[in-house]
């Protein structure tokens, strides 16, 4: 875990190191006569002054949440959800409780009761139902004033498109929850398998599903992670859904199973995405 | 207040008016308008329904106020329009005098008997719950008995909100008119070059004019009482319009008023040309035109937009809930408005949970900006609505579906509830069969039976299907239909 995240700190680190001898080039102008080897000592000696990007607190998710995904959504992050679904909103729930602004953008069959019952408050909630051919820079215009955008993209958007959202996600600092894939997301969930309870052949009603959720992305998030959820619970909210009290054994891992899981999820992962 | 007193005061007030803050009322009120026009230019719209005019001039010119006021209600009438009308010293005694007849009705309280008139009036007519409710608990019942207290009373116990009431009760204005002229020009104008055609950027630009004047305002520490809106065309010609501002409209909500006067002067334009008896035709036309993207304005578009503060006073400042009100920051204020100006104003919306059984009835999707309750409260029984957990994926449209029981026979539910056989395979909008592995039903529904336009029947069912997805499906007319999913 250290270590991963020692390793990520190395690729910003190199990543930047060629960004700024890219961006000094033009300004040496003639100068062919200094060597690279020369220019190194001078980025290394720039290195300490990088400047560090304003720490904001990473918006928090949902308790149930909280070990799918350790620390909550990194500011500056694509989180991707495999689809549409209540897992999405389930996503962006935390920061609304939390009192960020969520903006739903390219969902126009949004549940608003079901977002209301995992937590995400309406009276903080933008929709742009149909943002349109031109949804990329609806999507950065509102990264603008929400802290959180859930974003259903119309279209599979270029490599082009998505740096030019990561770089607007970095610059302010905002949080992008795709309901769909999203190559190179910071944090990838899936909800592998569900069951409902509370309803029978012709008697009951849809009480609650309950949802296993694989997690896995990159950096500190690397590795994957499975856990059972009650989504939506009894009450419509988003809970952790106990092993041991689980109704349907065939449909069940046992704890052993579960343990092995986590190794799994990638499997599952690339089988399902 | 001076000696002279608050001026005499004109309102006209049609009793009738809907008042769902729809642009179509304001709309339908400019035909009012452009009538009560020809008798004063300067109106002042109180909101769409109800409008005053200074009575001084016109009464002069027209030989006496009771003159001026039958000649008002008679054209008024004459267009189609109910109408009652007061005349009274200040705007609050105007208004009251307007209420106080019946349609077709002239209320002219005389000269100096404004405090008279006002006195038996009880004090819920004050237009503050606050003093509505606790002016009574005091024993006191009527402006008459609420304006025999002394001014310093009335202040110390009441604050703010009572000095104004008490002002009112005594036949005064609310507050006093700046008695300095504004140092500076505070109105602010855009032009549009080329003219605008459209409707809906000049609406935009008023956002931020707004704004702007605002933040003037603020910087000299003035509130306006109207805001006048100037339109200029291409042609030269200009229309103008006063909106009550009080210092409490947003720059969003003056944007509104000057949609209103825009569409309300096309709506105007198109009945100019059409023949007056068609009038109610014309109205739906406009209300039709309502949603119709390319707004066309008349005149060869328009070329400046000025927006002038009228009537400046102190700002007393507004102070904002403590605690319950979702404020808006700037922020997502600014992210919302550059969204609304690249796809329409309709395109960025806040959901309000509202009133109703099936997962769509329970949302009212507001334009950011506009200030609307929905129209069924979400706070009354509903009883039949559908339980929680709501679906995550309500369909715009319910989709089409069959379904079919283990022989595949349509399954088809009685006017009595029966369900025809147990539903054992679904297709959704004409996709691939899945098979029901549980499902709960029929629920009955019979809506609004009593207004044959919205009656509908509906029995509806919870199905799952082997690929885990579950669906909130109904038969209305024997067809089933796919409300939503629970994803």
């Amino acid at each position: 875990m250290t270590l991963t995240y020692i390793e990520s700190v190395f690729d910003i680190v190199r990543v930047v190191v060629g960004i700024s001898q890219v961006s000094r080039l033009p300004v040496r102008g003639n100068d062919y006569g200094a060597s690279p080897s020369g220019a190194a000592p001078a980025v290394r000696g720039a290195l300490p002054a990088l400047p560090t990007p304003p720490v904001l607190p990473a918006l928090p998710v949902l308790p149930a949440l909280g070990e799918l995904l350790p620390g909550g959504l990194p500011r500056g992050t694509v989180a991707a959800a495999g689809g549409w679904g209540l897992l999405c909103l389930a996503l962006a729930a935390g920061a609304s409780a939390a009192g960020a602004w969520c903006a739903v953008a390219g969902v126009p069959q949004l549940g608003v009761t079901a977002a209301a019952g995992v937590g995400l408050d309406p009276g903080r909630v933008l929709l742009v139902p149909d943002p349109g051919a031109g949804w990329p820079q609806v999507v950065i215009s509102l990264l603008d004033g929400c802290e959180l955008v859930l974003l259903r993209p119309p279209d599979r958007p270029s490599a082009g498109v998505r740096r030019r959202l990561e770089a607007s996600l970095r610059r302010r600092g905002g949080v992008l929850v795709v309901a769909g894939d999203w190559e190179g997301a910071q944090a990838r969930l899936l909800v592998t398998r569900q069951e409902w309870a509370g309803i029978g052949a012709g008697h009951g009603r849809l009480r609650a599903r309950r949802v296993q959720v694989v997690a896995d992305g990159r950096g500190a998030a690397a590795r994957s992670r499975a856990r059972w959820l009650w989504l939506p619970g009894p009450d419509g909210s988003v809970g952790l859904a106990d092993l041991a009290s689980t109704a349907d054994p065939a449909s069940t891992a046992d704890p052993a199973r579960a343990a092995d899981l986590a190794g799994t999820a990638g499997q599952v992962l690339r089988e399902t995405g | 207040m001076t000696a002279a007193g608050p001026v005499r005061v004109l309102v006209l007030w049609c009793p009738d008016w809907p008042q769902t803050g729809q642009a179509a009322e304001a709309r339908a009120f400019e035909q009012v308008l452009s009538v009560v026009e020809e008798f004063c230019p300067r109106v002042e719209v109180l909101r769409p329904g109800a409008c005053a005019v200074g009575a001084r001039g016109p009464a002069r010119y027209f030989g006496g106020e009771e003159v001026l006021a039958r000649k008002i209600v008679e054209a008024v009438t004459g267009r189609g329009f109910a109408c009652q009308v007061g005349l009274a010293e200040g705007l609050f005694a105007a208004q009251l005098a307007a209420r106080a007849g019946a349609p077709g009705v002239v209320t002219v309280v005389a000269r100096g008997q404004t405090r008279e008139f006002l006195a038996a009036h009880p004090v819920s007519v004050l237009d503050s719950e606050e003093m509505a409710d606790l002016l009574p608990r005091l024993g006191i019942r009527t402006l008459g008995e609420f304006a025999a207290l002394p001014v310093a009373e009335a202040v110390n116990r009441f604050g703010v909100p009572g000095a104004l009431a008490h002002r009112l009760a005594r036949g005064l204005d609310p507050r006093p008119l700046a008695a300095r002229p504004a140092r500076a020009d505070l109105s602010v104008a855009t032009e549009f070059d080329p003219p605008e055609q459209l409707a809906e950027p000049v609406v935009f630009a008023a956002k931020a004019l707004a704004m702007r004047m605002h933040a003037g305002l603020a910087a000299s520490g003035l509130a306006c009482v109207r805001v006048q809106v100037e339109v200029t065309c291409e042609d030269g010609r200009q229309v103008s319009r006063l909106w009550r501002h009080d210092g409490l409209l947003s720059a969003l909500a003056v944007a509104e008023r000057v949609r209103w006067q825009l569409a309300g002067w096309q709506a105007g334009q198109d009945a100019a040309g059409q023949d007056a008896a068609g009038q109610d035709a014309a109205g739906q036309g406009a209300a039709g035109r309502d949603e119709d993207p390319a707004d066309r304005l008349p005149a060869g578009g328009i070329t400046v937009l000025r927006l002038v503060p009228d009537q400046l006073v102190r700002d007393g400042g507004r102070q904002l809930g403590l605690w319950g009100d979702a404020v808006v920051s700037d922020r997502v204020a600014r992210a919302a408005l550059r969204v609304q100006a690249m796809l329409g104003h309709g395109a960025v919306t806040r959901p309000v949970l509202a009133g109703g059984r099936g997962p769509a009835e329970q949302v009212t999707l507001i334009p950011f900006g506009d200030a609307q309750d929905p129209e069924f409260p979400a706070d009354r029984p509903w009883p039949g609505r559908i339980p929680a957990p709501g679906p995550a994926t309500v369909c715009r449209d319910p989709l089409p579906a069959r379904v079919a029981d283990a022989g595949g026979v349509a399954v088809t539910v009685t006017g009595r509830a029966q369900v025809s056989a147990p539903p054992a395979r679904v297709s959704v909008n004409g996709g691939p069969w899945l098979e029901v592995t549980s499902w709960a039903g029929p629920w009955p529904v019979a809506e609004r039976w009593w207004q044959p336009r919205l009656a509908r029947r509906r029995a509806r069912f919870q199905l799952v299907t082997a690929d885990g997805a579950a669906w909130l499906a109904a038969v209305q007319d024997g067809r089933w239909l796919i409300e939503a999913r629970y994803d």
